[in-house]
């Protein structure tokens, strides 16, 4: 849990000052209602209409109409790792609109006629979620890779001590030491290993075969 | 109290609500802001009103209950038929107030401080956002007296964002925390003995207090019973006017600080004038305050404002307001058309032996309303600072 106890002022909160929003709203009186509350907050602010395909610079978020001129565009900066944090605007609620927004991969979403009200809690609600999934996503990639290296560890633990008649422990150390007499990972020893005994049984070095 | 000699009989008037308590918690300084609404009007109607028309306020009490003061909005909107409020103290009230005005499209004028992070197209802004009070404040404060600080504040919203910005320009001064009170709105003697004795044992380098109504005189008086010494150890404060002073007593309140905009002290030819207009529309001896002026020049920005739309509708006006300038008793000040709030003048007064503040530190040149701004610095208020008076 984020603690607010000693209620020191939240990073979210103030780095707002520097955060680069791009707002993709037609020029109506939600659009300026958007764009000026944004400003009023402090954010550097830079409107786009009609939506651009491509972007030259990079944003940390975007505010996004949902309709019909924009749920048929693909736009290729919304995928990946640093696309901008997105949060829909939205006029309907109809499932077409729904499903847009859902594309779009929104963090956060606000309805129309725009008050300046919930802007700014939006704002910090879609950052701090979209930046946890971030971290979530990047622990979770991490934890996989490990998990695989310690299967490969243990694969070739087992050949070393089936072949050569060692404890684990031994197996473990002679991969660890030829690790470091080449300079690479343990995992990358682990891997030459078993790739090794896959290829000796393939070629029947197997006396018994 | 027309002169004479105008008659705005044969034009139809300009009615205009007016909100401020006369009774329950905060009424000594609603007070105030009921009566600068008042004087500003009988000037206005005493000059010929707006293009002939007399001003006739329509004046509700809401009893110091926030939600007498939506019911009361309402009430002005629809039966009064009023386009415009001037009205509102605390936080709680203006957040009751806000959707009603939002709802019908009039428009309120705001005339106090208050904890910023707000707009409405409805609302204009005139007291103090946190940028022209508090970063003034804690730089005045830890420069003088150190970076140690118990806060003590009434038990709502703007005490404890107040306490947080505090604590924030404090702590860029390598300052901490000695204590985060909150007490209720209806606190009395003996809660704030308990408090002061808790201050005398942790000895703070300064007390930031954010006590508002008629409780502020039980901190100060048990302040001063307990022994305490403002030269040492001041209490430093948003809310504690002239109109809270007069209520505890001037002895209590000397040599402790105040920053606001304005302080009936203030030097200048358009003050004096005002005052000498106030006390004749009293009938006596006056006393000003923040939030009194305030409430003084917001009707002469709206009455400037109509004489150029012809009309009170808040689309109208606005164009005549946002950018509108008027000479105050504090200075010229004039609406932010961004934020809607307004460029006012920071000031330090410490109270003297009189009720009054004697002006410590007091800016040159008006600085711009930034109310959402989150991360404060210390030392940047942009102006020249008059030579200290400790």
């Amino acid at each position: 849990m984020r603690g607010t106890s000693t209620r020191s002022t939240p990073e979210l909160l103030k780095d707002l000052r520097s955060l680069r929003v791009a707002v993709f709203h037609p020029r109506d009186n939600d659009g300026e209602q958007l764009i000026r509350q944004l400003q009023r907050i402090g954010c550097q602010v830079q409107a786009f209409w009609p939506p651009s395909v491509e972007l030259n610079e990079p944003f940390d978020v975007a505010f996004l109409a949902v309709n019909p001129e924009t749920i048929t565009l693909d736009l290729p900066w919304i995928k990946g790792e640093d696309a901008p944090i997105r949060v829909a605007v939205v006029n309907y609620e109809n499932p077409t609109i729904v499903d847009g927004m859902l594309r779009l991969g929104a963090s956060a979403v606000i309805a129309t006629p725009i008050r300046s009200f919930g802007v700014l809690s939006t704002l910090i609600l879609a950052r701090q979620l979209a930046g946890d999934l971030r971290l979530q996503r990047k622990r979770v990639a991490k934890l996989e890779s490990k998990l695989q290296s310690i299967r490969k560890i243990t694969d070739a633990k087992s050949v070393l001590m089936n072949s050569r008649k060692i404890s684990e422990e031994d197996a473990y150390a002679v991969i660890r030491d030829q690790a470091m007499v080449k300079r690479v990972t343990v995992e990358e020893i682990a891997t030459a290993i078993v790739n090794a005994n896959e290829i000796l049984s393939m070629v029947g070095v197997n006396p018994k075969s | 109290m027309l002169s004479e000699d105008t008659d705005l009989s044969n034009q139809q008037p300009i009615h205009v609500g007016v909100l401020f308590s006369e009774t329950g918690v905060t009424a000594p300084i609603e007070r105030t802001q009921l009566s600068g609404t008042l004087l500003a009007i009988d000037e206005v109607n005493a000059a010929g009103g707006i293009d002939g028309r007399e001003v006739i306020p329509v004046c509700h009490d809401p009893h110091s209950d926030p939600m007498q003061y939506g019911t009361l909005a309402e009430r002005l909107i629809v039966t009064n038929n009023v386009n415009v409020i001037f009205g509102c103290y605390m936080s709680s009230s203006r957040k009751a107030v806000l959707p009603v005005v939002e709802k019908w499209n009039r428009l309120l004028f705001y005339p106090t401080i208050y904890e910023g992070f707000e707009f409405s197209n409805n609302v204009i802004y005139t007291g103090a956002a946190p940028n022209q009070n508090s970063v003034q404040l804690a730089d005045f404060m830890t420069l003088n007296f150190g970076s140690r600080v118990y806060l003590v504040g009434s038990n709502y919203i703007y005490p404890i964002e107040s306490n947080r910005i505090m604590m924030d320009l404090v702590r860029q001064r390598n300052g901490e925390k000695v204590a985060e009170r909150y007490l209720p709105l209806t606190a009395g003697h003996k809660e704030f003995e308990s408090v002061v004795s808790d201050i005398r044992n942790r000895r703070p380098d300064f007390i930031f207090s954010t006590v508002v109504g008629e409780s502020t005189q039980y901190l100060y008086r048990a302040y001063a019973e307990a022994g305490l010494n403002p030269k040492e150890m001041p209490i430093a404060s948003l809310t504690t006017c002239e109109a809270e002073i007069r209520a505890m007593g001037a002895e209590y309140a000397a040599g402790h600080y105040t920053a606001a905009p304005y302080f009936q002290s203030v030097d200048s030819d358009t003050n004096r004038r005002v005052l000498d207009l106030y006390a004749k529309f009293m009938d006596g001896e006056v006393v000003t305050n923040m939030c009194w002026e305030a409430a003084y020049f917001q009707v002469h920005l709206f009455a400037n404002a109509m004489r150029q739309s012809g009309t009170d509708q808040v689309e109208a006006l606005l164009p005549h307001l946002l950018g509108a300038e008027f000479l105050a008793p504090q200075g010229r000040v004039r609406i932010d058309p961004a934020t809607h709030h307004t460029c006012l003048y920071p000031r330090i007064g410490r109270a003297n032996s009189k009720g009054q503040f004697t002006i410590v530190r007091e800016a040159q040149r008006p600085v711009h309303p930034d109310p959402y701004l989150v991360t404060y610095s210390l030392g940047d208020w942009t102006t020249q600072i008059d030579t200290l008076d400790l």
